[in-house]
């Protein structure tokens, strides 16, 4: 049993993940120590680490381990990680994993809806087109969808903020809440409803594209299955044509994408919620490279990591709930 | 219609990089002002002497876009060349040589494409120090791994093509088969995968300038937004031409090479093209004049063909697929037809069927079933009469099965198609049949996948038989499946034809099988019917020389021995 879990796709696929985990983890590692200047710096910044005496250093030097042999301080980093001891964040103060967990909750409310938007969106007018094909509304959707995912999410943002904030005064520009709020639920409710509206506004749009062309696409392969033919033949609607049989299939691809995909929203992010100054995983990442607040960084870097590994899994556990060759197979007895 | 429409993306594509590239190329020579030098006031509005207005430290937009337009070429262009080099080296090493070096090269890759790219890109960015050459970099290390991906892929596809295979045993070296083989059929598709890169690499520098990550050296149109945005281009109104500009080039030039990219490779990949949407109606019922040829159908007749004609538009003419074809068949009979592949026969079935596929078109004569005429039925009407009244076995059952649906819902939705029946009938219908094919009710509650290409068959089979159909078209119904197996549907077939009386019209290229199974049998070669007759005597006595050619080949002595020896293997 064991060894077939190994060689089991979802086995190797585990496989996988731990392999990515552990570049992941070494990159964080090996870049301060590789990169040119005072590993020092990068851990506690330029001016602490100036302002300290030879012997201060040495000692600083000594506690951190950096004197000892490059393999010692590798495993000492590994263990860390799994004590989920990721420094201190120069910048706040505090330890990193806490100021991420401050954060991650913005960044899931900003990417939740805007993911489920730009899937329902670009779905059903992919859907539409592929059935379409080679209409002029399959063309006009075409080319208008390749435009859209043309648009740098920033800049999408920016025009939002420049018309919709600075012109129209219609929403904030910046923040998920109010500077020093007061006002009691309802009303806190609706100010962060009207703080995420631009920035979800522009997710959808920079990522309905992908998923319009996945689906077309799909849908195109699976609208020239012989099934569909099959099941034209038998006299089926159009209705279940479309949706029991071309798209029910074409969707297969399009799930595990878009499931995959909320890992790396999350840091696809980093450029909507840098534009709106939104204070969650992504803005976060943005401001400790600013800061080079190289602890913050990397622990950042590493929570992204484990957001797109979970997604992945996610995405694998669940595909089999809509795709039965996926599943265990069940005993195929011969002779009919 | 397709193709015009993707022709015409790909010269928008053109258009929109004649643009850019003019920009970038001639623009220097336009513009007298140089983009790090005040040349005019803060925030000067567009007008005369600077037509794209000034930053707020006075420089001249448009300078600074075209000086921008170099850099953002530059970078993307460079680095998807090294992304789809690299690539390209790895996908066809990986692919060619398969084994423990196709494994360790596709875990490396699979990794990269793990691994979030962005924040990866904004790190080592920081690390190594914001500089045209770390962009290029990070953008090529971030690319390469997908490129690898799908070179592999059609390196695969290639490696066991017969020029490759006879080379190899010709005892020519692996680069040599690598450079003069494999690599020029892959480049049609390694183009269309640079070009895709680039519109990608332009997107990925402009990110990374937004953010501070771009040389401070040289303005790319993503830096100028980053100055914009931190220095508050919205307090005034310069954003109109401080902003706008820029995000307008980057657009237009990721568009350029998104439409190009798309057209090279809908060009190339022949998935993309296999689907058409149906034709209009109006489409289908082109050319009424065909009508003064037909006579109203024969009394006892089933179906009744009359001079049908199939034509499809071929290299600016018209290629006529099958040629003014008749024929009839009368209630319970079983008409074979027979021909080489492209002989037009299965085009009869599409057309009987109504399933043919654009452009392909009836443009001549009558298709008689029961009285009616279905090239003149409303497509609602056609769907009626489809797997109720006239139902359909096709070659390639192995794919005919829909692979979410178990057999019970895919039985179940033909039944409901055209009758309303309650739960308890549907299931016991679907029992009935499914013991009429020779599958146990279990069988119901399987996926395709669990069941052999034989039983996929059967269910194929059964699902033509669920509403007893008058007519059945099956069309090479033993395609694809194991010779063992093919005795036994041809078996299944004749007993089912026998028991429940049905009537059918059998194509196939197999004549044995047909002179089995019927009553009479047409030859048809190049679209016509050449000779027709009852099918024992057509065996016999036949002397047109092409029926002769086609029997004489048949390996064995009588069509009679080897009806016996069917029956003979069906039964053991």
């Amino acid at each position: 049993m064991g060894g077939s879990w190994f060689s089991s796709a979802f086995g190797k696929k585990c496989i996988q993940y731990v392999l990515v985990l552990a570049v992941a983890l070494t990159i964080n590692f090996a870049l301060p120590r590789l990169a040119p200047g005072d590993p020092l710096e990068f851990f506690f910044g330029e001016s602490t680490i100036n302002e300290l005496t030879p012997q201060q250093r040495q000692q600083v030097e000594h506690e951190l381990g950096l004197d000892r042999s490059l393999w010692q301080q590798y495993a000492d980093f590994m263990t860390g990680v799994f004590r989920f001891d990721l420094g201190s964040s120069i910048k706040y103060g505090k330890p990193v994993t806490e100021v991420l967990a401050d954060r991650l909750p913005w960044t899931f409310l900003l990417v939740a809806p805007s993911l489920i938007v730009s899937a329902v969106i670009g779905i059903a007018i992919g859907a539409y087109a592929a059935w379409n094909r080679g209409k002029r509304r399959d063309l006009l959707f075409l080319t208008g969808m390749l435009t859209i995912e043309s648009i740098p999410g920033f800049w999408i943002g920016m025009l939002l903020i420049a018309v919709f904030s600075v012109s129209l005064g219609w929403f904030p520009s910046f923040g998920a809440v109010p500077i020093a709020f007061t006002g009691g639920g309802m009303e806190y409710v609706l100010a962060l409803l009207k703080h995420m509206t631009l920035p979800v506004i522009t997710i959808t749009l920079a990522t309905i594209g992908g998923n319009f062309l996945l689906t077309r696409s799909s849908m195109l392969d699976t609208l020239g299955q012989d099934y569909v033919l099959m099941a034209e033949a038998k006299g089926a609607v159009k209705r279940s044509l479309i949706f029991n049989h071309a798209l029910r299939n074409a969707l297969l691809p399009v799930y595990t994408h878009i499931t995959m995909s909320l890992g790396i929203l999350v840091s696809g992010a980093v450029v909507v919620e840098t534009v709106f100054s939104y204070p969650g995983v992504g803005r976060l990442l943005y401001e400790s490279v600013i800061a080079r607040d190289y602890p913050m960084m990397q622990g950042v870097f590493l929570i992204i990591t484990l957001g797109v590994i979970a997604a992945n899994l996610l995405a694998d556990l669940t595909y089999p709930l809509f795709d039965p060759r996926a599943r265990q197979r069940k005993q195929v007895e011969e002779s009919p | 219609m397709s193709r015009i429409g993707s022709k015409m993306i790909g010269w928008l594509g053109a258009f929109l990089l004649a643009i850019v590239l003019l920009l970038a190329f001639v623009g220097p020579y336009l513009v007298p002002y140089d983009a790090s030098e005040q040349s005019g006031a803060p925030f000067q509005p567009p007008g005369k002497e600077h037509w794209l207005g000034t930053n707020d430290m006075g420089q001249d937009i448009l300078a600074e876009l075209v000086v921008g337009a170099r850099t953002s070429l530059t970078v993307g262009i460079v680095a998807a060349l090294l992304a789809t080099l690299i690539g390209t080296v790895v996908g066809l090493v990986s692919g060619y040589s398969g084994g423990f070096l196709d494994a360790f090269f596709m875990r490396i890759v699979d990794i990269c494409l793990t691994l979030p790219f962005l924040p990866l890109m904004i790190v080592i960015g920081v690390y190594i120090g914001p500089s045209l050459l770390t962009q290029v970099l990070v953008i090529t290390l971030v690319m390469w791994a997908g490129k690898a991906r799908k070179i592999r892929a059609q390196t695969l596809s290639f490696r066991t093509r017969g020029a490759v295979l006879a080379a190899r045993s010709m005892g020519a070296g692996h680069f040599y088969i690598l450079r003069k083989h494999i690599f020029p059929s892959i480049l049609p598709l390694v183009i269309p995968q640079f070009v895709q890169a680039v519109n990608v690499s332009i997107l990925m520098e402009s990110s990374l300038s937004f953010l501070g990550m771009g040389d401070p050296l040289s303005k790319s149109w993503g830096s100028i937004l980053f100055y914009a945005n931190s220095r508050s281009a919205f307090l005034t109104e310069a954003w109109m031409w401080w902003v706008i500009p820029p995000g307008l080039c980057i657009v237009m030039t990721v568009l350029a090479f998104s439409l190009i990219g798309y057209y090279l490779e809908e060009r190339v990949n022949p998935r993309l093209r296999a689907y058409q949407a149906p034709a209009a109606k109006r489409d289908r019922r082109l050319a009424q004049e065909k009508l003064a040829a037909v006579k109203p159908a024969a009394a006892d007749a089933l179906l009744d063909v009359q001079n049908l004609t199939v034509q499809y538009p071929k290299d600016g003419g018209t290629v006529r697929a099958v040629d003014a074809v008749s024929f009839a068949l009368r209630k319970g009979e079983v008409l074979g037809l027979v021909g080489e592949s492209g002989s037009g026969k299965s085009t009869i079935a599409s057309a009987v069927m109504q399933l043919l596929k654009p452009p392909a078109l009836v443009s001549q004569g009558a298709i008689y079933f029961a009285g009616s005429d279905l090239t003149q039925l409303s497509s609602e009407e056609v769907r009626r009469l489809r797997g109720n009244r006239i139902a359909w076995i096709p070659q390639a059952a192995m794919n005919a099965l829909n692979p979410v649906m178990n057999v019970r819902e895919q039985l179940a939705e033909a039944l409901r198609s055209h009758q309303s029946m309650s739960k308890d009938e549907i299931a016991e219908r679907i029992d009935e049949v499914l013991a009429q094919v020779g599958l146990a009710s279990r069988w119901a509650a399987a996926f395709p996948h669990e069941l052999s290409g034989g039983m996929r068959q059967r269910v194929v089979i059964a699902m033509a038989l669920v509403n007893k159909p008058d007519l059945i078209i099956a069309d090479e119904p033993t395609t694809g499946l194991d010779v063992m197996v093919q005795v036994e549907i041809i078996k299944l077939l004749k007993n089912l034809q026998r028991t429940l009386g049905l009537s059918m019209v059998f194509i196939s290229h197999d004549l044995p099988v047909v002179l089995s199974l019927a009553d009479r049998t047409l030859i048809m070669n190049q679209g016509k019917i050449v000779d027709q007759g009852n099918t024992l005597a057509l065996a016999k006595t036949s002397t047109h020389p092409y029926t002769r050619r086609l029997i004489d080949s048949i390996p064995r002595l009588t069509p009679a021995l080897e009806q016996r020896s069917l029956q003979g293997q069906g039964q053991r």
